[in-house]
């Protein structure tokens, strides 16, 4: 079912993703409204990757389309030297399923299953899955695997969420505000757990906010504005959660 | 509202069934017994018939004295053969005798067409009017009629109706009118006594009473007096043949009008009740801004209210349109049935007031918890997401062993049913209500169906019936053999009695039965076929639940013919069988023993070889003393022709109302279910279940509780056919409590294949849902 090539000679070794002039643009009505202009932007593998931007920049499209729930109206996003706008729902469906782990705002948990029974929804579909007691432990949940969301707190319905999406061993873990609905001190919480898969497993995370605070974590910056990349930096030292001032 | 406009759909076709069926029925109910009370009291119908064998006219006017009788008339009355030029069949007439001048009388005709008697004509007959159209007998045509084996030529003058003949079937047993082959002939008195040798004598007697709640004491004293003349019958209006009929179908009417409006309109508040349960739980946000800037609880909750209301109005509206076209075609049926001069659909405003008030008051409760929830929620609180409902885990985790071994698919659904409990039971019970619908509106066709398959193959299976004036010896039965064509004869000897029990008393007909009787048959409630023995009666259920009388009890048989003076106690010996009717049986010979007539019969079943109907007929003919002839394809054709083709129309009403509400119920509850989880089935699809995938979990979950609908309905279903039963028997019919295994067969495949279709509408959504939309909007 694996339909990515291996790495066509005009990528770089360490690039996971480049993108190159991606569009989108969403009708409403009889109003075309552009949300991406051209964005063009590479990801190394491995690194812990920060998109700021205000509300409207483009910069949760572009996270949905790295991640396969949604489709570019122009232009190549070149997953491992495979063109993912190519690809159709079901293509994207195992893409998904075999390389992303998504973290939303909102946990997005089953109401009806236990923190491992979440996790073991994305193990069942998994190749080669860690066991869901060991996701948890790395979120530092394990003592509380078999309690239900409702008796979790938001931190550690986030972190389950998290635990979640790194369970099937992901290539990349995208999350789109993951801290948004959480207050300072549970929110450095999840922040560090993400740090930590990142350095642990060699996750490539991509971790999208409008908190400029958070941008110390990562090993580059990305600025998104109208659409575009508006600037990149390169953090010369990646900041640990303690250090972040917000 | 736009978003649920398909659930809205359903609740307004649900109630407008609901409201259409009611209309239909309670305009047909208002009608019917509107109609019937202005003919009856126009035509001065009869509080009492009495039947004896000869009065003389000073008899009559003792009788006229008696205290609380108002007014008696005389009549004559007899059932002759009518002869018509170039109809081999046998017709039977009803001879009624009318005062040579037109004066108000008790049981008046009604002129439709030509003209009454003149003071002085002999031989003139005014018809019934379905007899006159269906022989084409127009006014000035002339018939033979043969009484007492003397033949008299009739002249057609008029053509007429009369409260008497509302429903026009000469006995019980006929139960549907067969208007070619039975009607009324009304001829001048001074005819009918010449004929009949009644000079200045009647053999039927009609009158009107000061209080019919005195009827009882009023017919003994009657009795009483009318002794010596040999009393066969005294009928009471409520137990006369023609009003028995509209009455039991106008009172069946009104049982209808209560069940059904109660049963859609519930559904319809149970549909509305998920729906907007649901609206407030997906509003609770909404809910809670509206509160922050000051909308009163009442305000808001008002709003869902509102909501059930405009759904409930529009649903009686168009309930009315479609109920009063309904019951427009429901009228053009009973015309078929009933011979009313006038009878026309109305159009009943305050039914309409009613129906909407009964709509209104369903659509409130329906919408009242909603509004109350609505009502509850605290702004501040409505921000922060709704605590999820209490979970537990299910009996089958607590085996290890077992619950390893399910799939990953599989335990997602289990805690799926068993952890959202609520959901389940809906799921479940819209499936059974669903079910059920269907099962009842299938019932009735099998039921009907079967009853008259019983009647005609199992219990009448004689291919003619020849019914004699006077009692007859065996004897004749022989000479029937000899008849051509005729391959078996049996003879059956039917007599009045008053039966007893306790302070319980039923006048009905006895039927004797030959001992081993191939013809006419008596079963018990297994389809047994009873043999007749020596002792004993057996009872027809309906008549042994009037006398609450069982096998071993005795009860006591007063013959109401004539000449024997005496009471026998006769023990019961079972129960039988019997839809139709309140007859008993006995043993022939024994039952002729005890009125001492020995060898008598009063009728001849007959088997004929096929085909030989015709020659049958003309040997007939000329053959005298024959009271009345039927053939059972007659009974059964025209029974299948009139109530056949009218409850054929009804049923497939009730039915395709019972299949777009069971559609609606399942299709809502599933199209609710989705769209409270959509959150899930999102997050599922964005893990990397592919849309297939996603749907199995839905679908097999729709399907289990679809499964377990099923079990759950089919009790109910069966439960509310045996309710039906009850309510829509009375002393004439039973409906037999049969449900065909291909009604259920039927009526499950339905039940899936709605819920199938739900689930395709349901893949249609996942399929189209979107992912981002969904994770991004809080919980």
């Amino acid at each position: 079912m694996n339909t990515v090539r291996e790495l066509e000679s005009n990528t770089e070794p360490s690039t996971i993703f480049d993108l190159r002039e991606v569009c989108k643009e969403y009708q409403m009505g009889e109003v075309v409204v552009p949300a991406l202009r051209g964005a063009t932007l590479t990801i190394r593998r491995g690194e812990l990757l920060v998109i700021l931007g205000p509300s409207g920049s483009g910069k949760s499209t572009l996270l949905n389309i790295i991640g396969g729930l949604d489709a570019p109206t122009r232009g190549e996003v070149l997953f491992r030297g495979d063109d993912l706008a190519k690809y159709n729902e079901s293509q994207r469906t195992q893409y998904r399923r075999k390389h992303i782990g998504f973290v939303f705002q909102f946990y997005n948990l089953m109401p009806n299953l236990t923190a491992e029974e979440n996790v073991e929804l994305a193990t069942e579909i998994s190749v080669d899955p860690m066991k869901p007691s060991e996701a948890l432990e790395m979120v530092q949940l394990g003592p509380r695997r078999t309690h239900f969301p409702s008796q979790l707190s938001g931190g550690e319905q986030q972190r389950v969420a998290i635990a979640r999406a790194v369970a099937k061993r992901p290539e990349i873990l995208l999350c789109d505000e993951p801290t948004g609905a959480l207050d300072i001190s549970t929110g450095q919480v999840v922040l560090e757990a993400l740090a930590e898969i990142n350095r642990r497993v060699q996750t490539t995370v991509i971790l999208i906010t409008h908190n400029a605070a958070i941008a110390g974590l990562a090993d580059r910056v990305i600025t998104m504005r109208d659409g575009h990349v508006h600037e990149i930096t390169e953090n010369p030292r990646r900041k640990s959660v303690d250090e972040l001032v917000w | 509202m736009y978003q649920s406009w398909p659930q809205s759909l359903g609740v307004v076709a649900v109630v407008m069934c609901g409201i259409a069926a009611y209309i239909c029925v309670y305009s047909a109910y208002l009608n019917l017994s509107l109609t019937r009370d202005t003919y009856y009291a126009q035509n001065r119908f009869a509080d009492f018939e009495i039947m004896v064998e000869r009065a003389p006219e000073t008899a009559v006017f003792k009788l006229e004295n008696l205290p609380g009788i108002r007014q008696v008339r005389k009549r004559i009355v007899e059932d002759v053969n009518v002869d018509i030029d170039g109809v081999d069949e046998p017709r039977i007439g009803r001879l009624i005798s009318m005062p040579s001048i037109k004066t108000p009388v008790i049981n008046d005709v009604v002129m439709l067409q030509g003209r009454y008697f003149e003071p002085g004509e002999q031989r003139v007959v005014i018809l019934s009017e379905h007899f006159a159209r269906a022989n084409d007998l127009d006014i000035g045509e002339r018939f033979q009629i043969s009484v007492d084996n003397k033949k008299y030529s009739l002249k057609v003058i008029g053509v007429g109706a009369s409260p008497e003949f509302v429903y026009m079937i000469p006995n019980v047993q006929a139960l549907v009118p067969s208007p070619e082959r039975f009607g009324i002939l009304w001829v001048p008195e001074e005819f009918a006594e010449t004929a009949l040798d009644l000079k200045s004598a009647c053999n039927n007697i009609v009158g009107l009473v000061d209080d019919p709640d005195e009827l009882d004491a009023i017919l003994d004293e009657a009795d009483k007096l009318l002794d010596p003349y040999g009393v066969f019958a005294k009928t009471k209006r409520e137990n006369q043949l023609s009003n028995r009929f509209i009455s039991d179908e106008i009172k069946g009417l009104g049982v209808s009008a209560k069940i059904i409006p109660t049963l859609f309109l519930g559904i319809a508040a149970l549909i509305l009740l998920i729906l907007l349960n649901r609206m407030v739980r997906t509003e609770r946000t909404q809910i809670g801004l509206m509160k922050a800037f000051g909308y009163s609880d009442w305000a808001v909750g008002f709003h869902y209210i509102e909501y059930g209301l405009i759904l409930a109005v529009i649903g009686c509206l168009g309930g009315f349109a479609l109920g009063q076209w309904m019951a427009g075609g429901m009228i053009k049926i009973y015309v078929q049935f009933y011979q009313f001069p006038i009878l026309e659909s109305r159009v009943y405003f305050d039914v309409l007031t009613r129906s909407m008030g009964i709509t209104l008051v369903f659509a409130t409760l329906g919408a009242l918890t909603a509004a109350i929830q609505a009502a509850r929620i605290q702004p501040a609180e409505s921000m922060r997401a709704e605590a999820p409902s209490r979970v537990a885990r299910i009996w089958l985790e607590y085996l290890p062993f077992l619950w390893r071994r399910l799939s990953f698919t599989w335990k997602m659904i289990l805690r799926n049913i068993s952890r959202n409990r609520f959901r389940s039971a809906v799921n479940c019970f819209g499936v059974a209500i669903s079910l059920s619908l269907l099962l009842m509106g299938f019932f009735m066709s099998d039921s009907i169906e079967f009853g008259m398959d019983f009647q005609f193959q199992e219990v009448q299976r004689e291919d003619v019936k020849v019914s004699f004036q006077k009692e007859q010896g065996r004897d004749v039965l022989y000479e029937a053999m000899r008849f051509p064509h005729v391959r078996r004869a049996e003879g059956l000897l039917e007599y009045p009695f008053e039966v007893r029990s306790g302070w319980r008393k039923k006048d009905i007909v006895v039927i004797g039965i030959e001992k081993d009787a191939e013809l006419q048959r008596v079963m018990d409630f297994d389809h047994k076929v009873f043999s007749m023995g020596d002792s004993g009666i057996i009872l027809a259920q309906s008549l042994a639940e009037d006398l609450a009388v069982g096998p071993g009890d005795t009860i006591t048989l007063e013959p109401l013919m004539g000449r024997i003076d005496r009471v026998y106690e006769v023990p019961v010996r079972a129960v039988a069988q019997q839809f139709v009717g309140t007859a008993a049986y006995m043993d022939q010979g024994a039952l002729s023993r005890l009125l001492e007539e020995p060898y008598a019969i009063t009728s001849a079943l007959l088997r004929l070889e096929s085909g030989s109907r015709d020659e049958f007929n003309k040997t007939l003919k000329n053959i005298g003393g024959v009271a009345a002839v039927s053939f059972n394809t007659d009974a059964y054709q025209s029974m299948q022709d009139t109530m056949g083709a009218s409850m054929n129309i009804t049923n497939t009403i009730l039915l395709a109302f019972a299949g777009v509400i069971a559609f609606s119920i399942i299709y809502n509850v599933t199209a609710v279910s989705l769209s409270e989880r959509q959150r899930e089935l999102a997050s599922l699809r964005v893990l990397g279940l592919s849309i297939p995938e996603v749907g199995r979990i839905m679908y097999i979950e729709n399907l289990l509780m679809g499964g377990l609908g099923v079990l759950l309905g089919l009790p109910m279903g069966i439960g509310i056919c045996a309710l039906l039963v009850e309510a829509y028997s009375n002393d004439m019919f039973r409906l037999p409590f049969h449900i065909a295994r291909q009604t259920y067969v039927t009526s499950i495949l339905l039940t899936m294949s709605f819920v199938f279709l739900a689930n395709l509408a349901a893949r249609r959504k996942i399929r189209h849902l979107d992912l981002v939309e969904v994770l991004k909007e809080r919980e």
